[in-house]
């Protein structure tokens, strides 16, 4: 009998039978549970309120008793699930934030990294056109050596008539009879044709070498003797003899 | 952690599981839960046997300090909390109910000689009571069966000597007499 067994009132007898019972069937000891939700139910509609002081009184005579260990701890269960909860909120939002950050920090990263390379590039290249330079500054310093030297014969070819525009200076060492010269001003050369220098010696025009594509100071054939130097355009590689009517520029030698 | 308790504070009911564990346990915030959500249902069940207030506030601390000693003794396998609780209470109740102390005490002012063991002149104090007040609806020989065993305590061999019946009827009858209790208090 359910209602007996549950509410208290069975024989000894008749708890033991029905509990036997409802190990072998579970539809009884289902019956039985409700039974006793229904006692729990009947009992809290039949509640009758406690007077405050009997829980003080009630936990002051047990105080002895309670585990002074974890006396705030409840179910982990349910306190990790919600620390859990919440915990499990911040750390996302803080991946989130933080996987934000490394984007832009890589974003940055790599323009600094191109930029590090160009720089690096430009100042490869700077070097490289310093290292020129530097060369060129030492050459047009030995040239003005060579020009300054004692024994160096300056002379100045202005332009023939009809090409007055033109200049051209000529340096001539009486030791070594070695011949420079500087265009100040003629035309650059058109294809397939170059300028040559001639050593005029009494009154003959004599080969003195072609004018190459030289920086500055130009370095000519050596002339032992002349009275007077020219310079004509002719084809490319030279004549044997002046064109006369492409004479450009022309200067005496001072004695 | 201290914070997270403020936080989980009476925020989330507790298993019987996990209650019964944190029991064995000793621990205090569990105890206390379950005071706060049984004393007044188990309270309803002592006064329904010992009316007096004072005397009921005693049994239920007693009660309480039994449940704590012995819930090593809870076995989940043989039925729910309350269910045990429930026996505790009443009878730790009818046991007030049969002392001496009790039986001699001024406090019985409070009950009038009215009050005996027979069925037919019983008058309880408690009779407008929860579950008494329903009992009293009861058909006359279920009403006595389910007073004398439920709320004074006698076993049915008792009352088929007291009442001059068959045990075997006795036993029909309380078990005719529960149904009708239980159909009269569907909640």
């Amino acid at each position: 009998m359910i209602e007996s067994y549950v509410l208290g009132v069975a024989d000894p007898q008749e708890a033991a039978e029905l509990q036997r019972l409802s190990l072998e069937h579970p539809e009884i000891a289902a019956a039985i549970e409700e039974c006793e939700k229904w006692l729990n139910t009947s009992a809290n509609a039949g509640a009758v309120p406690v007077s405050a002081n009997i829980k003080q009184a009630l936990f002051n005579s047990l105080d002895a008793e309670f585990n002074p260990a974890t006396t705030a701890a409840k179910a982990p269960g349910r306190r990790v699930s919600i620390a859990l909860r919440y915990l499990t909120a911040a750390s996302l939002l803080l991946l989130i934030a933080s996987a934000g950050l490394n984007v832009y920090l890589y974003k940055q990263y790599t323009r600094a990294a191109n930029d590090y390379i160009a720089l690096q590039n430009e100042r490869n290249t700077m070097l490289a056109d310093n290292r020129i330079y530097q060369t060129r500054i030492d050459g047009m310093y030995q040239q003005m050596q060579i020009m300054s030297a004692p024994g160096m014969l300056k002379v100045s070819m202005p332009g023939v008539s009809g090409k007055e525009n033109n200049l051209v200076t000529l340096y001539w060492d009486t030791n070594t009879k070695d011949v420079y010269l500087i265009t100040n001003s003629l035309p650059k050369a058109p294809a397939g044709k170059q300028y040559q220098l001639w050593a005029l010696v009494d009154g003959k025009p004599v080969d003195a070498g072609m004018l190459e594509d030289c920086e500055g100071l130009c370095r000519l054939k050596p002339v032992q003797k002349a009275q007077a130097f020219a310079i004509t355009l002719e084809k490319a590689g030279g004549s044997p003899t002046p064109t006369m009517d492409q004479m450009y520029v022309l200067g005496n030698v001072r004695s | 952690m201290h914070l997270i308790y403020l936080l989980l504070k009476d925020s989330q009911p507790y298993t019987e599981r996990e209650l019964v564990n944190l029991l064995r346990r000793r621990e205090q915030a569990a105890f206390s839960y379950l005071y706060d959500h049984y004393s007044s249902a188990l309270n309803g069940v002592i006064t329904s046997i010992v009316p007096d207030t004072h005397i009921a506030g005693d049994v239920l601390q007693e009660v309480f300090v039994k449940i704590w000693r012995q819930i090593d003794a809870y076995d989940p396998a043989k039925g729910r909390l309350f269910t045990w609780m429930h026996s505790i209470a009443r009878s730790t109740a009818i046991d007030t109910l049969r002392s001496k102390d009790f039986q001699n005490s001024k406090r019985n002012n409070t009950l009038t000689e009215d009050y005996t063991l027979l069925p037919d002149r019983s008058q309880h104090p408690a009779d407008d009571l929860g579950l008494r007040k329903i009992v009293q609806g009861l058909k006359e020989e279920h009403k006595v069966l389910i007073e004398l065993s439920y709320f004074q305590g006698y076993t049915q061999e008792e009352m088929a000597k007291m009442l001059n019946i068959p045990l075997g009827t006795v036993k029909t009858r309380l078990r005719a007499a529960l149904l009708q209790l239980r159909q009269k208090v569907n909640v």
